[in-house]
């Protein structure tokens, strides 16, 4: 941003203070005048308000009623909701034989998905930092994944691992490993997605390295006059520096991975290998052994597979509650999420 | 610059106001109600009507051609055609509007729910009206179209299922004819399976994975005849030992080639319904599929050397040899259907009419449902396809029975097969009774009091 | 000295060797998407003969140039409705203060946060009641009405520019509306740009909202949305499959080329300064 114009046309110098313009006592105007003032200030908030107001009433808070509301009944869009009192729960803690395995699977993207995707981005950004020659193009090779659309890495990753025909294992056979089965295997399955979600790193690693080219050389010049070693000035240095965009990276990551569906998703219907001609969507979700199987996607089956919304609110009140837990535990942490945070 | 208390006013207003307006936007009655069934059948129809079905590509192709018959019939009717609709899809319009007069579903799975639910409307009423004969289907038809006395939808020809077996393979491995009994398949199966240098399957006499293209609890139950269901609507399944049979056979089988192989095996294979299908390629000599089959071979496969026979049955009763799975197509008309009465028109022409059941049968090879269409000299029944017929006229065939639940109560078995053939199971009874359990409370979740 | 080097080599030998892993992922499904259906099936990584013809093929198999249209439709006109609608109240929130306004943040976080599937339900229900599944505008209209992460986003950016211009521009006797489209605008042009970018992005790799909202209807599909039913509808062989991949890929890559710079600030300053 080179320069910018005010209404009068000067340009205004970026980034510095505003031009010089003495500040004005308010105008002893009288109340009356300070008050229409001020009322037609607050219509024009409101009105610039009034869509989003609009929009989180419809899209935010209207639908988390519903949804505690619908979880009482017995709904399949077809006849009006039933109520049938706390069956829906009922049946959510004791009886539904998947919620337990789709909210571990879940978890399990949380635990390891997450943490192995920092520590990737995190260790790349760190070799590219001191990277000197070239430095676009390497930045633009680690970076060109994370712009691919999910569900065409998901297709292409689900090829190049098909255990039978896909180049990974012809690869590893070359060397004289057998392969694994990869997105076919209940064992592989979400360690082949946690090698996508690697491959795919480059968003988060763009975070990073800008941070890491923000510290200061100075500091570490210091640091190592002081005498501290490599392990020192990354202990001292760097990682304080980075703290904040890390915090940000663990936070987006953990919220990320607690909706985790689209990705999951589209391995179960590629790697099943089946043809989806009668059925629908719903019948491959979980493929292989259900071990694909997430809390989003398993209210999907029983929302709109199944069609039971009733139910499916059920495990959506759940959801909202667990989610809340976590977000008020990470984002007490950090402060951009609060009304206090600034840029 | 803090607000006043008169402006908190305002602002609390307009939240009430934003949230009233999305509690009138959602308070609308849910669903459209469309119209009513005539009380006399209309003398002339006019209009148009939305005709949604799962077929794509060639049998698409096939529907089309029969419902241009129609229009040709009925100058003025304009029917409109959605292909490559789901069930799951087709669900969603039916719940969701008037988008749908009339649907046809690949399996008689959603009969259970969409009569119960009302998705489908009840036909009995234009049944009476019209003086159909329902005598002209088969009594295991005429059952798997209907639940509990509500008849919601009627029968757009039956899928029937059997043994494929590649001729050429077969006697290159010494063999002249198909076998009858399971371990009789599993010993050829195994002799016809070749291997690549590195030890990795490169064809399969059988492939037993369940799972893999029509290898379904479904379509194995009637080998064993083995029960889904009790007549209270509630779960059969550990109670019926056919299960435990088949089960035990097929993953007998899995062990014998090794599941890991098996399973490296299946994922290279192409897809089912493309000309890449294993059984055309040749990679495996023998495959479990429906006599539609037929008609993909002739298309893509024409060459092919094959026979068709019943599938084998389990050892412990040879005498069920003969029989197999049945379903069918089925057709019904929306809750939500404007246009009633043109659906039930378009409907009675593909399930009754004697021309439009056999060019449907000729066309996509699938077995005519009506007693007419079966005895039509027009009718054309290859050696292949004529197996299909007798399998469907056996009295051991059998079929999936309809359950509020849809297909629900055989995913939640064919889940536990899943991890039984992966070696994950140890006490199969005690699974096969946690199977029960699982179906039988999600039926008291549906429709339960 | 040599110990710098060796250094140097096995700093950049590491670089390399990762760099080849992260692109042969692509180069790989680029000559698969040049094979026949015969030649996917074996173990042959190089094309023979080179299928060119796979990429018309895949528009005949599949209505593409529809998909690629209600992308299109999808990812432009959901950009500029939240643009309209958020900006404004991105502004208010950064630079106005008034009781409510800690209130409403919180909302949006929290709106921002949770995961859709939270409160997909009732609107399910409230968009099948007005007669609009079955097509894209479910997933396009909310926009009018504001984007939660859009307006996080957007206000970090406002609240980088001091506050001075603002007042300046209201002493000069602009009402709240002028300093915004007069002075703030137009200074917060990187973050309106980069966030217009995240969020065309993220409606044309939309998954779960078409999947939710258009799957009964092939004609409303988005690109992504078709190319994960593709394979299972048509029976399609692998060769036209990756060629679709590619072609679902290339409209993101070509945008993020032309707008490098402002997109890469953008995501720097979302997580550095967030």
């Amino acid at each position: 941003m080179s320069s910018t114009t005010t209404t009068a046309g000067q340009p205004v110098p970026a980034g510095r203070p505003a031009a010089p313009r003495p500040p004005q006592p308010p105008a002893p105007a009288g109340r009356l005048r300070a008050s229409r003032s001020r009322r037609r200030r607050t219509l024009t908030v409101l009105a610039l308000l009034a869509p989003a107001l609009l929009g989180l009433a419809i899209f935010f808070v209207y639908p988390l009623l519903a949804s505690v509301y619908y979880s009482f009944t017995r709904y399949d869009l077809v006849s009006p909701p039933e109520w049938i009192g706390l069956r829906n729960y009922e049946y959510l803690f004791t009886q539904d034989p998947k919620v337990w395995i789709a909210t571990l699977n879940t978890l399990w993207f949380v635990v390891f998905l997450v943490p192995i995707k920092i520590i990737f981005a995190l260790g790349i950004a760190g070799l590219l930092v001191r990277a000197k020659h070239a430095s676009g193009v390497w930045r633009t090779v680690f970076y060109l994944p994370a712009l691919v659309p999910p569900v065409a890495s998901v297709v292409a990753f689900v090829f190049l691992f098909n255990p039978g025909t896909g180049p990974v294992n012809q690869i590893l056979g070359f060397f004289g490993i057998q392969g694994p089965l990869w997105f076919n295997d209940p064992a592989w399955s979400k360690p082949s997605l946690v090698i996508l979600g690697i491959w795919v790193m480059g968003d988060i690693m763009i975070i990073f390295l800008a941070a890491l080219l923000d510290v200061p050389r100075e500091q570490y010049e210091a640091a190592s006059l002081d005498g501290a070693n490599g392990l020192q000035q990354l202990r001292y240095v760097t990682f304080p520096s980075i703290t904040p965009v890390l915090m940000f990276a663990v936070i987006t990551g953990v919220i990320a991975a607690l909706q985790y569906f689209t990705e999951a998703a589209v391995a179960s219907g590629v790697a099943n290998g089946k043809a989806v001609v009668g059925e629908g969507t719903g019948a491959a979700l979980g493929y292989p052994g259900n071990s694909l199987l997430t809390y989003t996607q398993w209210l999907y089956v029983r929302g709109f597979s199944n069609y039971q919304l009733g139910y499916a609110s059920a495990l959506a009140v759940l959801l909202f509650v667990v989610a809340s837990i976590f977000l008020i535990l990470l984002l007490r942490r950090f402060k951009a999420f609060t009304p206090e945070g600034t840029a | 610059m803090p607000l006043h208390s008169s402006q908190h006013a305002r602002l609390a207003a307009v939240a009430a106001l934003a949230t009233a307006a999305a509690l009138t936007l959602a308070g609308c009655s849910a669903g459209e109600s469309g119209s009513d069934f005539e009380s006399s059948t209309p003398t002339s129809l006019e209009g148009t009507v939305s005709f949604w079905h799962f077929f794509s590509d060639r049998e698409a192709g096939v529907i089309q051609s029969v419902v241009d018959d129609f229009e040709a019939a009925n100058p003025g009717v304009t029917v409109t055609v959605h292909e490559g609709q789901d069930d799951e899809k087709l669900r969603k319009a039916i719940a969701t509007g008037d988008k749908v007069d009339l649907g046809l579903s690949y399996s008689t799975d959603v009969v259970g729910n969409f009569c119960s639910t009302g998705a489908f409307r009840d036909l009995g009423e234009v049944i009476t009206r019209d003086k159909v004969d329902l005598e002209q289907f088969s009594d295991t038809v005429r059952s798997y179209t209907e639940f509990d006395g509500v008849r919601c939808t009627m029968p757009v020809l039956a899928d029937v299922y059997g043994l494929y077996y590649n001729k050429d393979l077969l006697e290159a491995g010494g063999y002249t004819a198909p076998p009858t009994t399971l371990s009789e398949l599993q010993d050829m199966a195994i002799k016809l399976t070749t291997f690549n240098d590195d030890g990795s399957i490169k064809t399969l006499g059988f492939n037993p994975m369940m799972g893999w293209y029509e290898n379904s609890a479904a379509h194995l139950g009637p080998l064993g005849a083995a029960e889904w269901l009790n007549a209270d609507g509630t779960s059969a399944i550990a109670g019926s030992p056919g299960w435990t049979e088949l089960m035990e056979w097929q993953k007998g089988f899995i062990d014998e080639l090794g599941y890991d192989k098996v399973n490296a095996f299946t994922a290279g294979l192409g897809q089912e319904f493309s000309a890449d299908n294993a059984f055309q390629r040749g990679s495996v000599a023998m495959n479990l599929d429906g006599e539609y089959r037929t008609a993909f071979i002739a298309d893509q496969a024409p060459e092919l050397n094959y026979g068709t026979a019943p599938m084998p049955v389990i050892d412990s009763d040879p005498e069920l040899y003969g029989g197999g799975y049945i379903t069918g197509n089925i057709a019904g008309i929306s809750k939500g259907s404007k246009n009633p009465e043109l659906a039930w028109a378009l409907l009675k022409y593909l399930t009754t009419d004697t021309d439009a059941v056999v060019k449907l049968s000729n066309g996509l090879k699938n077995a005519p449902t009506t007693a007419d269409a079966l005895a039509s000299p027009d009718l054309e029944v290859s050696e292949q396809f004529q197996t299909f017929l007798d399998i469907m006229g056996d009295p051991h065939s059998a079929t999936t029975p309809p359950s509020p639940l849809g297909a629900g109560y055989q995913q939640t078995f064919e889940d536990f097969w899943h991890s039984y053939q992966s070696g994950a199971v140890d006490d199969l009874p005690a699974g096969l009774a946690e199977v029960d359990t699982q179906i039988n409370d999600s039926l008291s979740l549906v429709s339960g009091p | 000295m040599i110990r710098r080097t060796l250094y140097w080599i096995g700093e950049n030998a590491i670089l390399l060797a990762l760099a080849v892993m992260f692109v042969s992922p692509i180069v790989f499904v680029a000559l698969t998407s040049l094979m026949s259906s015969n030649q996917t099936l074996t173990a042959a990584l190089w094309p023979q003969p080179f299928e060119w013809s796979n990429y018309a093929t895949v528009f005949t198999q599949a209505p593409l140039l529809r998909w690629f249209a209600n992308s299109a439709t999808y990812a432009v006109l959901a950009t500029v409705f939240m643009l309209l609608s958020s900006v404004p109240a991105a502004y208010v929130l950064a630079k106005i203060k008034f009781r409510f306004a800690n209130v409403i943040f919180t909302a949006i976080i929290i709106a921002m946060l949770l995961p859709p599937q939270v409160t997909a339900i009732p609107i399910y229900v409230m968009w099948s009641n007005l007669g609009l599944t079955g097509t894209l505008w479910p997933l396009i209209l909310p926009n009018l009405l504001g984007d939660a992460f859009s307006i996080f986003l957007l206000r970090q950016f406002f609240l980088t520019i001091p506050s001075e211009y603002a007042d300046a521009a209201r002493i000069d006797g602009n009402g709240e509306f002028g300093v915004l489209t007069r002075v703030m605008v137009p200074m917060a042009k990187p973050g309106i740009a980069a966030t217009g970018i995240f969020m065309f992005f993220h409606s044309w790799n939309d998954y779960f909202g078409p999947l939710l909202y258009t799957s009964e209807n092939a004609d409303a599909w988005p690109v992504a949305y078709g190319l994960a039913s593709f394979r299972g509808i048509h029976g399609t062989d692998w060769g036209l499959t990756m060629a679709m991949t590619i072609l679902v890929t290339v409209p993101v890559v070509l945008i993020f080329f032309f707008a490098q710079r402002v997109f890469v600030e953008g995501i720097t300053l979302t997580g550095v300064k967030g």
